[in-house]
């Protein structure tokens, strides 16, 4: 169980989860913040720190954004080293495939 | 209620302060948004700095259980048979009528003892938890219930130790250097101190966690180290060792602020690192390492969990856990001693809720742990049962031996009351069926084992159907069994709110009442966080003000806080007490019990769920999703064994039972220890039985404490014993 970031982070990346996440598992990609699915503890609290209404929990996704879930995991097999602390890792600076080529504003 | 904005049209918006009722050391400031008199939101207070805003998985979702479709919302008479779940809805004048008339009855012709309450933290509000029955059941005379499920055995050897203290505040933890957590995943079951641990390594604290898994929580740690389970005593011991015998004592905090320092040193050394490594798996140097850290990187703090009482020599456990912080001197700065219950800094009017003085000397007591014996005939009571009230319970699926508690509860002479939000395991059995609110239908006032906040809860709902609190509950019955007579019975929720605390009390200075329930909550007038070290200068709360290595109250033998048992003090189990920490083996491992440990060589550790509590919430789909089907993690070593894969049903099994659990091959568990999460109900699980089946009805050394943690079982594919 996680919670999980979708599109609307994309390139609106607010980063106020990440001061409110308790155990630091929100990890920056190029375009969009990413939750670690294994190391995040369903706190919620950065469901209601985001501006942009970005977070839901995995399991009450709208179902355009369900593919976020994916996204999350293949993100973080892709970037083994974003585990353990995202603050002590900085940007990863790339993003997962489908983030990377997202046309802003024309989701499929 | 407590408006705190009220926004125009379109839709009456109100804000409500509440508080988290479930049985967690953190009972977080909650916000409940409610529109037009539905609740639309749950959220965590900003404002609550310890808290700070978030929930967690259980109550992020709690409109799932507010306004679930299989709440109980009408009092019901059972039609089918026991057990069946068929019910017919009645009144709740003749849903009253019929229990005072049957606990009449039942009083009249067996003697008021055959009558039991069972309850325990459905909900933890001072006015509808642990005692909201206690006086109802004292003055008819009831069988006492000795309720020991959480910290009845660790509460009574740190008030052996040190008194009942809150020791240490969680909010000094980032001044800790060294970071003990033992037998405690705090990811998921004490949240919201991560912050304060991880804020505490950021600073360059050391985190170790002592776990036979590697939880979310030690996979964070800076150290995890795997011990064997129920051997926690011996690492304890071995840690007093090393550090008396390599001088790396506080010999000035020693000699001025406890007693029985030349007795513990002759006592230690018998417990040698290379003993201790024989008996935890720990390697030497490891255990070594852990005790010259502890000593030497003041202030170091030990967070112990509930996990670590739950085997034969839990009491002696915590016993040597709650020497270590005087040896070290670590109660000289705040962020340093040990984290038990900080519950002992609230002054909590116990005496107002549980009215001790209305029970009947010598009243027999039954610990709820035996209530299948006490049910089938196999405890020798003097009054056997022919009654039994639930509420905040579920002891189908909390309490061990299920097996003889399905059988006790089937009797038909057995007239059985339940109070209840949803049709539990035990609710099924019920004759009377009672439906109780929610936290968002009803007040209530909360003290916290967790941090040092006050927290209000004002009511954001009305309640739904005719479900009504758990004081309202006691007052009915009261009413209809001729107990209003006296104002204890007829006392409003306000009341007993007014009631709730010593006001008087320095720790309530500045808080009132009203104060609560405006800004829902409160810390305790204490000193701040960064100055809280309550033991800098001794003054321990036990007989000599001193930390207490020869315990004086081991002289009065062993014994339950009487909080855990509506405030009675007879029939203690009273066996005699060593007064000197030492180390009791686990009963069921291969040391003790080799022949046992032949037949059944794995472990089995229940902790609690991530997305339960106890056995709240198992029902509701999201939780579900969440937590996954009962689940047995099991080392890939022991798998490839036994032929197990993850996914497949296996069987785990003992001389008490045999339950049906899906297999998770995972080597976060060490070799030799199974892991299951307590909480599923026995209607969702495989086999109709839960974990309950396995576990034993032997107490720990001290205070009654269960030993859920003590369990030997063996597994096998459920496929290869069907071919």
């Amino acid at each position: 169980m996680a919670y999980v970031i979708t599109e609307a982070c994309i390139d609106a990346a607010d980063k106020a989860c990440r001061e409110e996440c308790p155990v630091d598992c929100i990890y920056e990609g190029d375009r969009m913040l990413y939750i670690h699915p294994d190391e995040c503890v369903d706190c919620g609290k950065c469901v209601t720190a985001c501006p942009n209404g970005a977070i839901s929990s995995e399991y009450k996704l709208a179902a355009e954004d369900e593919r976020f879930r994916d996204i999350a995991v293949e993100f973080f097999d892709a970037f083994p080293d974003a585990s353990g602390g995202a603050e002590d890792l900085g940007p990863v600076g790339a993003d997962h495939p489908t983030v990377a080529a997202w046309e802003t504003g024309a989701p499929t | 209620m407590t408006l705190i904005d009220e926004p125009v049209a379109p839709a009456r918006e109100l804000t409500v302060l509440g508080a988290c009722p479930q049985d967690c050391p953190d009972t977080c400031a909650m916000v409940v948004t409610v529109r037009d008199g539905v609740a639309v939101e749950v959220a965590g207070s900003k404002a609550q700095p310890y808290t700070n805003g978030g929930l967690c998985v259980k109550v992020d979702n709690y409109l799932d259980r507010v306004y679930h479709p299989d709440r109980i919302l009408h009092p019901m008479r059972r039609v089918g048979p026991k057990g069946s779940g068929e019910f017919e809805r009645i009144s709740w004048d003749e849903a009253v009528d019929e229990v005072a008339r049957r606990f009449t009855a039942i009083a009249a012709d067996h003697g008021p003892e055959a009558i039991m309450p069972v309850s325990y933290l459905g909900t933890q509000g001072i006015l509808n938890g642990l005692n909201v029955g206690d006086p109802f059941f004292n003055r008819l005379g009831a069988t006492v219930a000795e309720r020991t499920y959480c910290d009845a055995g660790s509460c009574t050897a740190y008030a052996m130790t040190i008194g009942d203290t809150a020791g240490v505040d969680p909010e000094a933890m980032v001044n800790s250097k060294f970071i003990l957590i033992w037998a405690a995943n705090i990811m998921s079951t004490n949240l919201h101190l991560w912050p304060y641990i991880a804020e505490a390594k950021k600073r360059g604290a050391k985190v170790v966690v002592v776990d036979p898994v590697r939880t979310k929580t030690a996979r964070a740690a800076s150290q995890h180290i795997p011990i064997r389970p129920g051997t926690d005593g011996a690492l304890a011991m071995a840690m007093m060792h090393v550090i008396i015998n390599e001088g790396l004592t506080d010999d000035e905090y020693v000699a001025a602020h406890t007693i029985g320092y030349d007795e513990l040193v002759e006592r230690v050394q018998q417990y040698t690192p290379e003993w201790a490594s024989q008996e935890t798996g720990i390697p030497v140097e490891t255990i070594l390492t852990l005790a010259r850290e502890y000593a030497t990187a003041q202030p170091s703090v030990i967070r112990i969990g509930v996990a670590v009482e739950r085997h034969a020599g839990g009491g002696q456990t915590v016993r040597a856990l709650s020497c270590l912080p005087a040896l070290v001197g670590a109660w000289r700065n705040p962020g340093g001693g040990i984290l038990q219950l900080p519950l002992w800094a609230f002054p909590v009017n116990w005496p107002a809720f549980m009215h001790p003085e209305l029970l009947t000397p010598g009243t027999q007591v039954v610990n709820q742990y035996l209530l299948g014996q006490a049910l089938t005939g196999q405890l020798d009571l003097r009054t056997p049962l022919k009654a039994l009230m639930v509420y905040n319970s579920n002891p189908l699926v909390v309490a061990p031996d299920q097996a003889r508690m399905v059988e006790g509860l089937s009797r038909d002479d057995l007239f059985t009351v339940v109070s209840e939000q949803f049709m539990t395991d035990t609710a099924r059995y019920a004759d009377i069926l009672l439906p109780a609110t929610t936290q968002l239908e009803q007040e209530d006032i909360m003290f916290s084992w967790g941090h040092l906040y006050v927290t209000y809860n004002n009511p954001s709902i009305a309640p739904l159907g005719e479900a009504v609190p758990n004081t309202e509950l006691f007052r009915r019955l009261a009413r209809a069994m001729g107990f209003d007579d006296d104002p204890i019975f007829t006392r409003t929720d306000e009341q007993m709110i007014a009631e709730a605390f010593d006001w008087s009390s320095p720790a309530m200075e500045g808080i009132t009442v009203d104060s609560l329930k405006e800004q829902g909550f409160s810390r305790l007038n204490l000193p701040p966080s960064d100055e809280y070290a309550p033991h800098r200068d001794g003054n321990f709360r036990t007989p000599s003000g001193k930390t207490e290595f020869v315990s004086s109250a081991a002289a009065g033998g062993n014994f339950v806080v009487p909080l855990f048992r509506q405030g009675s003090n007879d029939h203690q189990p009273g066996q005699p007490v060593d007064p000197l920490p030492h180390y009791i083996p686990p009963r069921e491992n291969a040391a003790a019990d080799p022949e046992l440990a032949d037949r059944y060589p794995l472990n089995l550790i229940s902790p609690k769920s991530h997305a339960f509590i106890n056995s709240s919430f198992a029902n509701i789909e999201i939780h579900q999703r969440v937590q996954k089907p009962a689940t047995l993690l099991i080392n890939p070593a022991d798998a490839e064994a036994r032929g197990i894969t993850t996914g497949s049903v296996v069987r785990a099994f003992n001389d008490r039972g045999s339950v049906e659990l899906l297999a998770k091959v995972d080597a976060s568990t060490m070799a030799g220890v199974t892991v299951c999460h307590v909480g599923h109900w026995r209607s969702d699980a495989l086999g109709l039985s839960t974990l309950s089946q396995l576990n034993p009805t032997t107490f720990a050394d001290l205070g009654n404490a269960p030993t859920f943690s003590d369990t030997l079982i063996d597994v096998e594919p459920v496929a290869a014993q069907e071919g």
